[in-house]
Formats: structure tokens, sequence, C-alpha cells
């Protein structure tokens, strides 16, 4: 063993930056730069990406954003004037309740987007843990996890979703459990499939010829593989949980007390503003969800290609 | 081939049974063990401990819950699925379920086979002129009906249908003459009544057929054998009917399967909007009347529904693709 490799061996071991470290970094870089420079070519993606910071933005600087300062709060009606049309003054017009829409719109992309994130997350961890196990050990866990999988697979979600929230109580936490744990069957089935086919590959064997764990071999060796596929489906999963976010708040299984889009077009629903000329009450949450999802799809959509090397042909 | 298909079915009816059990048992688990236990929510507050006590015993909750479950499964399967809390006082559940269940089938089928239809012949036309200006204004279309949540179409259509058709039914099955009316009138009636929530339901189905058709034929146009069929001489419009959509058709099947799903979340939300008396909407007044043993069979059905059509869509996927081997 010549000197070098023995203080690179040290070094390695104390975390400091080695060649060999380097090497993988620039190796990812350089794969990152290529992936980003075809994403780039994709005009869908693009756009997507555009509205998706616009509406970003929107939720971090709701406070500042906002014209109002707690536009929730019912006391508007004494201030504002109700269901004023659009304005430089209110420039989405002001509801039933005269609360100012830009401001509630404004928050509103705060909650959505919490939700299709922590929802998402839920179910990424429960789909890739379910994945990941029913894949790797095969036999009777495979089957067991898998009927399992079927089962929330098929199951229609939105009866679920409605007795889940129903039996668990309204508030906004629970919404996105709800959301989470109705939604991962379709993340799980996919990480199985990749890990089936990664597990028969040479350097797993070799993994297991040197004695590596099976914890070992699935952090190390599998989930790396597993991870890019599960990127454009993530994406997905967040725009679907945006739309059941949307649908619970909407058909009033949410928590009232927070501003959000399907909440926004409840009570523009409700307070009749569907059959009265009042049509600025609804068409800025209702642009705001389709705007919000469909940049999630495009994303997810463009990332498929240029994640996916069979569809980079055409 | 023949033997195979028997064992494929074999297994899969097998999976189907498992599944359906585990639907089963995890109703009864739902609405049994999870907190906010029906009998309390139904039993009025300030009842005798007597009354409640003899209502106890009437549903069996004094007995074990392993006891319990073995009633709730031989009940279940005999077709008694308790009596109504609230939606039809005390009527046996079975009796609301069956004409709910026809209007749903009526919406639902009608709009997912025109859907179908549909959908597929625009997705094929997108990805034949992939690229050109009907490929993206189509496309664009898709897109934007698809990412639309239902509710919110429904009520967008609504809106517009009660502001510019005034007469235009908007509410309900059939109007309050129904039952005056011969059988051809009271037919008219239906479809009538049938065209705003169908038009709501299909146009969203379509958009999402449509866009898995396309996205389907555009993967299998960047295959070999496509290439192939044009050195051949063939004619493009042979090789879109003989080469391409037969392949594409086995992605397509399955995602419409899956889709089944949420076909039946989609007319929930359009049937509570357009308050047609359907399993949706029935779902919705089990869910607000606190109904828990209407709630428990509408869910046991929607969810066995589905089930059913992914098991009738996995047969013909074998039919048309002999290489699967689920």
């Amino acid at each position: 063993m010549t000197e070098n490799a023995v203080r690179s061996g040290i070094t390695q071991r104390g975390g400091l930056l080695t060649e060999s470290r380097k090497e993988k970094l620039s190796l990812f870089l350089k794969s990152v730069r290529q992936v980003a420079s075809r994403y780039r070519k994709n005009a869908g993606g693009v756009l997507g990406l555009i509205i998706l910071t616009f509406f970003l933005v929107m939720a971090v600087f709701a406070p500042y954003l906002a014209h109002f300062e707690n536009p929730k709060s019912l006391s508007w009606a004494d201030v504002n004037p109700l269901r004023e049309p659009p304005s430089s003054e209110f420039w989405f017009g002001t509801d039933f309740y005269g609360r100012d829409i830009w401001s509630l719109t404004v928050w509103g992309a705060r909650a959505s987007l919490i939700v299709g994130l922590m929802a998402s997350l839920i179910s990424i961890v429960l789909g890739t843990t379910i994945g990941l196990l029913a894949g790797y050990f095969g036999k009777f866990a495979d089957e067991v996890l898998m009927r399992f999988t079927d089962f929330f697979l098929v199951i229609p979600w939105l009866p679920l979703m409605i007795v889940f929230a129903m039996v668990m109580g309204r508030s906004f936490t629970n919404i996105i459990i709800v959301i989470g744990i109705t939604s991962w069957s379709s993340t799980a089935r996919i990480v199985r499939a990749q890990v089936l086919s990664v597990k028969e590959k040479m350097f797993i064997q070799r993994a297991r010829a040197i004695g590596s764990g099976d914890v070992r071999i699935i952090r190390k060796h599998i989930l790396p593989n597993v991870v890019p596929l599960i990127f454009a489906n993530t994406i997905l999963l967040i725009a679907n949980s945006i739309f059941s976010e949307s649908f619970l708040e909407f058909f009033n299984l949410g928590d009232p007390d927070v501003i959000s889009w399907g909440t926004m077009l409840e009570e523009s629903y409700s307070n009749g503003d569907f059959n009265s000329p009042a049509w600025w009450d609804f068409i800025a949450p209702g642009a705001c969800i389709v705007l919000l999802i469909m940049a999630f799809y495009l994303i997810g959509d463009a990332l498929d290609e240029v994640l996916n090397p069979k569809l980079r042909r055409r | 081939m023949a033997r195979d298909f028997r064992s494929f079915v074999f297994r899969k009816t097998i999976y189907l049974a498992i599944t359906i059990f585990l639907i089963l048992s995890f109703n009864f688990v739902l609405f049994r063990v999870m907190p906010g236990d029906p009998a309390r929510a139904v039993i009025p507050k300030g009842a005798s401990p007597e009354i409640i006590e003899a209502l106890r015993e009437k549903w069996g909750l004094n007995e074990s819950y392993l006891s319990q479950y073995i009633t709730y499964l031989v009940n279940t399967l005999k077709g008694d699925l308790g009596d109504s809390f609230t939606v039809k006082v005390n009527s046996p559940v079975l009796s609301i379920l069956g004409p709910a269940l026809a209007n749903t089938i009526v919406l639902v089928g009608t709009g997912t086979i025109l859907a179908i239809l549909a959908g597929i012949a625009l997705g094929r036309l997108a990805a034949w002129k992939r690229g050109s200006a009907v490929d993206r204004v189509s496309s664009a279309f898709f897109l934007v009906f698809y990412c639309m949540p239902t509710f919110l179409f429904a009520l967008i259509l609504l809106s517009l249908f009660t502001k510019y058709i005034p007469d235009w039914p908007s509410r309900g099955a059939y109007g309050e003459d129904y039952r005056s009316l011969d059988l051809l009138g009271k037919l008219g009636d239906r479809a009538y009544h049938t065209i705003l929530p169908l038009l709501a339901l299909v146009v969203e189905e379509i958009a999402a057929f449509a866009i898995i058709t396309r996205s389907a034929l555009v993967d299998v146009m960047t295959e070999e054998y496509m290439v192939t069929a044009v050195a051949k001489g063939m004619r493009s419009r042979q090789i879109l009917k003989g080469h391409a959509m037969p392949n594409a058709m086995l992605p397509v099947v399955t995602v419409i399967a899956m889709y089944v799903g949420w076909v039946v979340s989609g007319s929930i939300m359009i049937e509570v909007i357009f308050s047609y008396p359907g399993l949706g909407k029935l779902t919705w007044d089990a869910v607000w009347g606190e109904d828990y043993p209407v709630l428990q069979a509408v869910f046991m059905l929607e969810t066995v529904a589905v089930l059913v059509a992914n098991y009738f869509a996995d047969m013909l996927l074998f039919r048309l693709d002999p290489r699967v081997k689920v």
C-alpha cells in the first residue's frame, strides 16, 4: 500500500475533501448542468418554473404583499365596500364580507404550497419505505405489502379522504396527514419496480460479497438509483395534493380559519356569487388553483422527459 | 395460451377476493374502532342509561369486537347493510342504495364511454399532428381542463348556465312534474337534466384521456418498428392503425382503468354541486348527517366498483398484450 493511499484513507475518515470526493462532486455538478441545459430547452417546463416561482414568492412574502393585515377578519365589512369590483385600491375586488380578495389570494398561496409540499413529503416517505421493503426483501413481505399497496392504489381517494377527514376532525394538520396517507401508493409501485431491477445488478452482488449489510446496500446502492425516478412522480404528487386540499377545503372538511383558495371558493359559493354578477370573487382563487397545479404538471412532465432517456429521442 | 389465461384469471380472482376482504375489514375498523364511535354520535344526548343500553344491545355493541366483526361480515355478504340513521330514517340502506346507484351509473357510464371515445380520438389526432398548430392548441386546452379541479369547472358551468340560460335545469335528475309524464317524457326529462352534470364530467375526462393517449402514442412513435414501417413504404394512416395504436393502447387501458377511481371521485363533486341524486350525493348527505351505515355501504360499493373495473382491465390487458405476466 502506498503512502498516498494510506493518507487519503485517513483523511477520508476525518471527513476532509479527498481527491475521490472532489471527483465525485465535479461529476455530480456536471450531470446537474447537463440536466439543467436539457431542461431549459423544454418550453413547458420553463413556463411551469416561472409560474411556480411567482407563487413561491407570493407565499414567502405574503405578509408584505397583502394590502391588509389579517385579511380573513370579518370586521372588514364595516370598513370596506362589499362586493366591490376590481379597482386600483382593491386589485381583485372585495368579497361578500368586504374583504380584499388580493390579500386573501396572496395568503392562500401559502396554504396551498404548505399542504402540497408536506403531504407529498409524507407520501414519498411512506411510498419509498414500503416500495423498498417490498422490492428488496421480496417473497412474503413483497406479497403482503403489494396487496396493501394495490388496495390503496385502486381505492377511490375521494370517499376515503372524506371518511378520514371526518373521522379525524377538521384541522389543517389533519388535511395534510389525510392527503399524505391516501396518496403514497403510486410511489411505492414505482420504487418497488426500480428496486427489483437494481437488486439483480452486479454491483449489489459485489457489495454483498465484501460483506455489506442490508441497510448499507439499501442506503448506499439502491436508494441513489431510485431517487431520480421518483423525482417526476413527486412533482405530480404535489399537484395532486394541492388539488385535494382545495377540494377538501371547498367541501368544508378543512380548517375554516386557514385562508386557502378552496375556502375562498367555498365562501364565494355559499354566498351565491356563482349566481351573481360578482365574478371576481371566484376568478382569482380559481385561476390560481389551476395555474399552480398546471405549473407542477408542466415541471413534472419536463423532468420526466429530461430524466427518462427513452423519451429523449423524440 | 389458454391455460396461461386461465391461471392468470384464477390468480387475479384470488387477489380480487383478498382485496375485497381487506376493504370489508378496513371498513369495519374505520367505522368502529377509530375515535368518534358511531354509537356515541347517534345516541341522542341526555338519553336515559336504559335507552342507551337498549340501543347498544340492538346494534350489538356490547359484544366483543371479534364477534361484531363476524356478524358484520356475515350480514354484509347476505346483503343486510343495516338501517339508515338520518338520510332516510330507519329504512334499510340497501333500498336507498339502489336508485342512487342507478342514477350514478347513468351519469358516469355515459360520461366515461363518451369520454373514452372522444378522448382517444382527440389524443390520436394531436399525436399524429405532433408539433403542429392543431397539436399545440388542443394540448393547451387539454392541459387547462386536466388541471382544473372538477368542482371548479362544474361551478363555472353552473354559473354560466344560470346566467345565460336561466330556464335550463341545473339541479336534480328530473323536474317537479316528473311523475305526471309518460315514459317518453320521463326519459326526455331525465336526459334534459343530465346534460349539464354530464358535460361537467365528460370535458374533464376527455382532457385526461386525450393527454394519456397522446403521450402513449408519442412514446410509441420513437420505437424502431415505426421506422421500419415507414421504410416498408406503408401509408401513414396504415401505420397509425396497424402499428402505433395497438401498442399505444396498452398504457391507455391501464391508465383508464386506474382513472375509474378518479371518475368516482369526480362524480361526487359533480353530484353535490348539481344536487344530482346519485351515490356521490348520497355520500355527501351521509357525511353531514353522520349516517354511518349509509356511509359505510356507499364507501364499500364505490371501492368494490373500482376494484372490479381494474379486474376487467387486467383481463383486457392480458388479451391485448401476451407479454403481460403480472
